[in-house]
Formats: C-alpha cells, structure tokens, sequence
C-alpha cells in the first residue's frame, strides 16, 4: 500500500508531565502516591491552582540538575466529575475511563481475593479523586514534600484518601529478584536511540521507534501517521485532549516467599536449574539478560539499557520456544513477531511501564511468608486503556489461545486460578509443564487515570474546560 | 427485521455486545449497502483465483479467526405473516464471521494483514473508507454491525485453535498408546519424551 511519507513530530515537552515519556527512573529513590479526595468542586479547584506551576513536565532539566522531587497530578473520571468538568465534555473521554477499572474487573481478571470488593479502602468506590505521584532523591526530601501536600489538603478542606508508598530497591530489582523496568517502547522524537529492540521492526532487520500519539494524546499515533489527511486519534475535546494519556495504577500484592517455594519444589521435581527455571518463567535472566540471546547461561555482566542490550525477535531465532518458553512473561506481554505477520498483530498493543516496588523485601533466603504486604505499584501510560493495557492484560496475559497455549495464564502473575506453563525443549530436556499454583500476585487496588497536559491541568484548575 | 438489532456501544469486555457472544466465540454480522456495479463485480470477486483465495488463506493463518464469510443479498426470504415482506432497492453484503479473542483485535488483523482483501470485499459498499487507518474502518463496521438475537457455540470452552491442536495430537497418542503395551517401563519413557517434544509443535 502507498503511504505518505509520516512528517517529523515534534512534541512540546513542556506541555507533557515528566515520568511518562522519559523514566525518573533511578533519578529518584523514593515514591509516594497520594490520592486525594473532593468534596466541593471550588475548594478542589483553588488546590489544583496553587499546584498547577509546581507540576514537573517532560522538559529536560536545567543545567542546576534534577530537582530534589518530582511531582505529577493525575485525575479518575469520579474527580473530573468533582471537579466540575461538565458530562457533556467527560463523554468525549474513553468508555474504559469513564467506567473505571472496578468496572472492567471481571475482564481484567481481578476476581475473588483479587475483587474489587476487598480492595482496599477507598479504591473502586468513586471515593479516590485526584492521583498526586511525588518522587524524590531520599526520605527527607520527600517528607518534606508530603508534608507540604498534607497541610495544603486539609487547608483546603479535602481529603487525602490513600498514601501509598514504594521505593527503588538495589539493583532496580523487582520483590521476586529479577531486574525490572527496562524494556520499554521507543517514542519518535524523544527516544528514537532506543528504537532498535523498542521500536517497530521492520522488514531486513531495522527498527523505527512508535509514534507518539500512542502514548500522548493529540499526537499521530500508529494508525494516523500515514494517513494521507492526517486525522488525529481520537482524544477528549479541546482543551484537554493535548499531551495528556491515561494512566493505569495498579497495586500488585507478591506472594514472594510462595513464589520462592514453587519454583524450588519445581526445579527439583523436573531435575532442572533453579536459577533457568525462573529465566524460563520471565523469559529473562535475574539480572535481565534475555533467554533468547543468552540462553544457556546468565552473563557476567548485563546492563539492561546499553546499546543493543534489547535487540531480538522471536520467530527465527526461537520460533518453538526452546531458548524462551512462548509463555514466558516477556514473550506474552510485548510478543515483538512472535505473533507472526512481522509483528502486525502486536505493535498497536504497547505501554510505557513506569511501576516501583512497595514494602519491604523478604529475607534473601526466607521461605515461609511473614506476613508483610509487599509487591509492585504497577503503573502504565497509554493513549488507549483498552487496546493497549486491557488487550495485553487480556488477552495475552489472561489468556494463552492466541500463542496456540490454550487456556494458560501468565505463570509469573498466576491470578485468582493460578497460571500454568509448559516448558519447550527437546530430549534430553523435553518439555515440561509447571502446575497452576496459588495466585503469586493479588490486585490489592487499583484505578484508570487521566494525566493532563499543562495547559490542560490549568483549564481543569480554572474551570474552563468547555 | 427482527433477527438483528444495531449495534452501539460494546457493552462486554471482548469489546462487542453481550448477544454476539457465547463462551469463547465471538459473532460479528455486519450489512453494507452496495453499489450498482458490486452487484457485478462481487461475484467475481469471491470466484477468483487470485483475490478471494489469497485472502482466505491468510484468514487461515490466523487461527483465531474460524471463518468468514460474504455474500450478496439481493432479496430478503419472506417466512409469511406476521413478518413485512421487504424489497431491497440496493443488494447488501452480509458478512458473518466466527472469532476468539477480542473485537478490536479482530478487526485490527483485518485491517494490517487483509489490507488489500478488505478492499476487495467492502470497497463496492456505499461509505467504505479503506481499510487503513484503523480508526474510520472501525467506525464503518460499528455503524452497519448487527448484534445477535441468538448465537449459539457447541463447545463455548473451546477455541478453534485448540480445536485444531486436539485433531493434531490425537492420532499421536493413539499410536503411542498402541505401542505402550510391548514397551519396557524404560522405552515408554524415551518414546514419551519424544511423543512430548513432537506434540508441543502441534499447531
Ligand atoms: C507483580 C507483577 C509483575 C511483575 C513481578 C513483573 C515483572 C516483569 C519483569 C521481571 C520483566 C522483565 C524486565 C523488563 O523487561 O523490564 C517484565 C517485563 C514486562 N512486563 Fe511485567 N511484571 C508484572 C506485571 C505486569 C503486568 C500486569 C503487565 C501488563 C499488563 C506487564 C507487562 C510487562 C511488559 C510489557 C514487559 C516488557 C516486555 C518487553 O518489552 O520485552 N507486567 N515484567
């Protein structure tokens, strides 16, 4: 098919929040995510406005370096509402949106322990409004930036509905060891250096990075940057629908010490290397190396964001799975080609992952659980909740029928039925199957979010959003 | 009529609405009104080596999909009383097809793999507007999509791909089991380490 060549894009980074486009990343150590509530649109309103100019955007930092916190502002369509932003100008924001994850928990698997009736308090009530995320170098610094956020709650006479703390742990290490965070998609014109392994792959073994638009609203995105009339994705009517995206805020109990016992119980019942049977599950090594280029042994040395360090496809170089199973987490939720097609049927279905630990770490060696609540602060941003997080969520972590896996879920999150996987290999290794287990990973709370662009922020602060 | 009614909103989580959904199929009927000269050309169309076929053949590759289907309708059966007899002045395409998955996945495959064939079939339809962007074709289909007043799966816990898997390994397990009787507890388990490696190759 002809297609216009796609014009450069430039995005106005000081219209985007920061965190969404270029990770905070190790830049800071400690998290919060305060979520506040509204009980009277005009005393919300004259909070946002004291807010609005302190809100960290996507423009690079000055020579005086990083700020010593970071804080964004995200909004539920229940604090949109509160807000006051009119029902006439809310139902141009996605149906997932306006229905809230609570809503769509039956899709995305998060029943029984996982319910929305035993999240936590205040969670899928309608009751959390206004999502503020404030990241900062170390605990003093971010004390003091609640404690800044604390007074000027309560002296506007609002609520603060949650506090939910998490922190980077060593070697940006996920709770059940492996390193996380790094794979991430490539955006046109912000991080086209890491298109390559990120981005789209294209016939003869290049890569582009994605338009932007799937990402941030008001850009093209996949499907419009070709389009001859250059028609924008569908967005919430103006002034709110530039550089904003929806954000996807999960909180992800780990059954660590569960996890620890299944995979050690396995490894000895099948005879196999503990350390690759965990590879085997994530599809990469502990330390991230990737099974399908390092699939015999971990390497010495592995730097997750050097050059070249995400580059592979699945279909030549491990069409059946030997080096990393086709139910691996990696190779379920981003399948590169390993769909077919040359990656058709999964480049419109990406997310920029930006979630941070919480709780404490169990003991290097324990093995019975103590009790504690630990685990993941998942959160993604999209342009499309629904095709992008829900239809990985779904369909490919949910789900097994499109990888030809039948009805297996994803065994690294389990869910409430637990997930089962087979192992590919040949003799002398054939392949195995790993049982369902317990759920290692619990939804405790969550919420679908609107980030605003700046502008934006200051129109829903003023009141003039249409 | 009283078999289909419009389709809005989705209203289920595969993304389409709750009548077009049994287990884990999924229904899509959709009618286009067609132009004066597709009634000549479709025809043709779905008997042409080079178009239909080829289109076909992808739509087997993907096998979540377990068909689809055209055709022109240029009159609709009249059952008796008390249903109205309707004249059509233009012939329709009545296009059903059978999925598993989601409903914006499906059309997305039709959009960036089917490209060119989604032409072939739709491009006679009065308001067809390509088939990328993916936007504007999803409106196109939303807007003349029927919903099921029934729709019926005989296995709804099963797809077609594992369907497919199952015929595949059958007979493999038959023949193995045959030859299980005159094995040594030891030739049993290499010949079930191969029969493993073989079946997970399966579809
Ligand atoms: C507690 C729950 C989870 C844990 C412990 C976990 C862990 C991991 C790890 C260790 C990696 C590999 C490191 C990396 O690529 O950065 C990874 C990658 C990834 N995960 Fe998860 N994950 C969890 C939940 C989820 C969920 C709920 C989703 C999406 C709905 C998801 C989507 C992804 C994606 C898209 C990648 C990148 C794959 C790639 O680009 O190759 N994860 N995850």
């Amino acid at each position: 098919m002809a297609t216009a060549a796609p014009e450069a894009v430039r995005i106005d980074l000081g219209d985007v929040q920061g965190d969404i486009l270029r990770a905070y990343g190790n830049a800071y150590e400690r998290t919060t995510y305060v979520f506040v509530g509204i009980d009277e649109p005009g005393r919300g309103r004259e909070w946002l406005h004291g807010l609005v100019d302190r809100v960290t955007t996507a423009a690079p930092w000055a020579d005086a370096g990083k700020p010593a916190h970071a804080m964004n502002v995200a909004f539920t369509a229940a604090g949109l509402r509160a807000l006051g932003v009119p029902d006439r100008v809310l139902r141009t924001f996605s149906d997932e949106f306006l229905q809230g994850m609570a809503e769509r928990a039956g899709l995305l698997g998060d029943t029984g322990d996982a319910a929305p009736a035993r999240w936590e308090r205040g969670f899928g009530t309608g009751e959390a409004h206004v999502l503020v995320t404030i990241n900062a170098l170390g605990p003093t610094e971010l004390d003091a930036a609640l404690a800044e956020l604390r007074t000027e709650v309560v002296r506007h006479g609002l609520q603060i509905v949650s506090e939910q703390p998490a922190q980077l742990l060593p070697q940006s290490r996920e709770h059940f060891g492996f390193a996380d965070g790094f794979a991430q998609p490539a955006v046109e014109g912000v991080t086209d250096d890491k298109a390559v392994g990120g981005g789209v792959p294209l016939p003869h073994g290049t890569w582009r990075a994605l338009a932007p638009g799937e990402f941030i609203l008001g850009y093209p995105d996949e499907d419009t940057r070709v389009d001859p009339k250059r028609r924008l994705p569908n967005a919430p009517a103006a002034p709110l629908g530039k550089s904003g995206t929806y954000m996807v805020w999960r909180k992800l109990h780990q059954d660590v010490a569960l996890f620890r016992r299944t995979v050690r119980d396995a490894a000895q019942r099948l005879d196999r290397d503990e350390l690759l049977l965990r590879a085997k599950i994530v599809g990469r090594w502990d330390d991230g190396a990737p099974l399908v280029t390092h699939p015999d042994t971990q390497p010495d040395e592995f730097d997750g964001r050097a050059e070249g360090a995400n580059d592979f496809l699945y279909e030549r170089a491990d069409g059946d799975g030997h080096r990393c199973p086709l139910g691996a987490h990696i190779r379920r939720s981003n399948p590169r080609d390993a769909l077919g097609f040359e990656g058709r049927l999964s480049f419109r279905h990406r997310i920029i992952r930006r979630g941070m630990p919480y709780g404490d770490p169990l003991p290097p060696d324990a093995l019975a659980d103590d009790g504690a609540d630990r685990g993941l602060v998942f959160v993604c941003f999209n342009a499309s909740i629904s095709r992008q997080f829900e239809g990985i969520q779904v369909q490919w972590l949910n789900d097994g029928n499109i990888f030809g896996l039948g009805h297996d879920r994803d065994y690294l999150l389990g869910g409430t039925n637990g997930g089962s996987m087979v192992i590919q290999g040949r003799p002398p290794d054939p392949p195995c199957y790993l049982a369902p287990q317990g759920p290692f990973v619990t939804t405790r709370a969550g919420e679908y979010l609107f980030v605003p662009g700046i502008t934006a922020l200051a129109a829903i602060a003023d009141g003039v959003t249409g | 009529m009283s078999v289909a009614t419009p389709t809005s909103a989705p209203t289920t989580a595969t993304g389409t609405r709750g009548g077009n959904v049994d287990g884990q199929a999924i229904a899509i009927t959709v009618f286009s009104t067609v132009k004066w000269w597709g009634r000549v050309v479709l025809p043709f169309v779905f008997v042409a080596p080079k178009v239909a076929p080829k289109t076909l053949t992808t739509l087997q590759r993907l096998s979540f999909i377990h068909f689809a289907r055209w055709s022109l309708i240029t009159q609709i059966p009249h059952n008796g009383a008390p249903q109205p007899e309707t004249k059509l002045r233009y012939p329709h395409l009545y296009f059903e097809s059978n999925f598993n998955g989601g409903w914006e996945e499906y059309i997305d495959a039709f959009s960036h793999i089917l490209t060119t064939g989604m032409w072939t079939f739709w491009g006679s339809s009065y308001g067809f507007p390509k088939a990328l962007p993916t936007g504007p074709f999803k409106a196109y289909i939303k807007a003349n999509e029927m919903e099921a007043s029934h729709f019926y799966s005989a296995y709804p816990e099963a797809t077609t791909t594992e369907i497919k898997q199952a015929i595949e390994l059958d007979p493999m397990v038959a023949e193995l089991r045959e030859r299980a009787d005159r094995m040594t507890p030891e030739e049993f388990a290499t010949a079930f380490a191969e029969l493993m490696s073989e079946a997970q190759r399966c579809c």
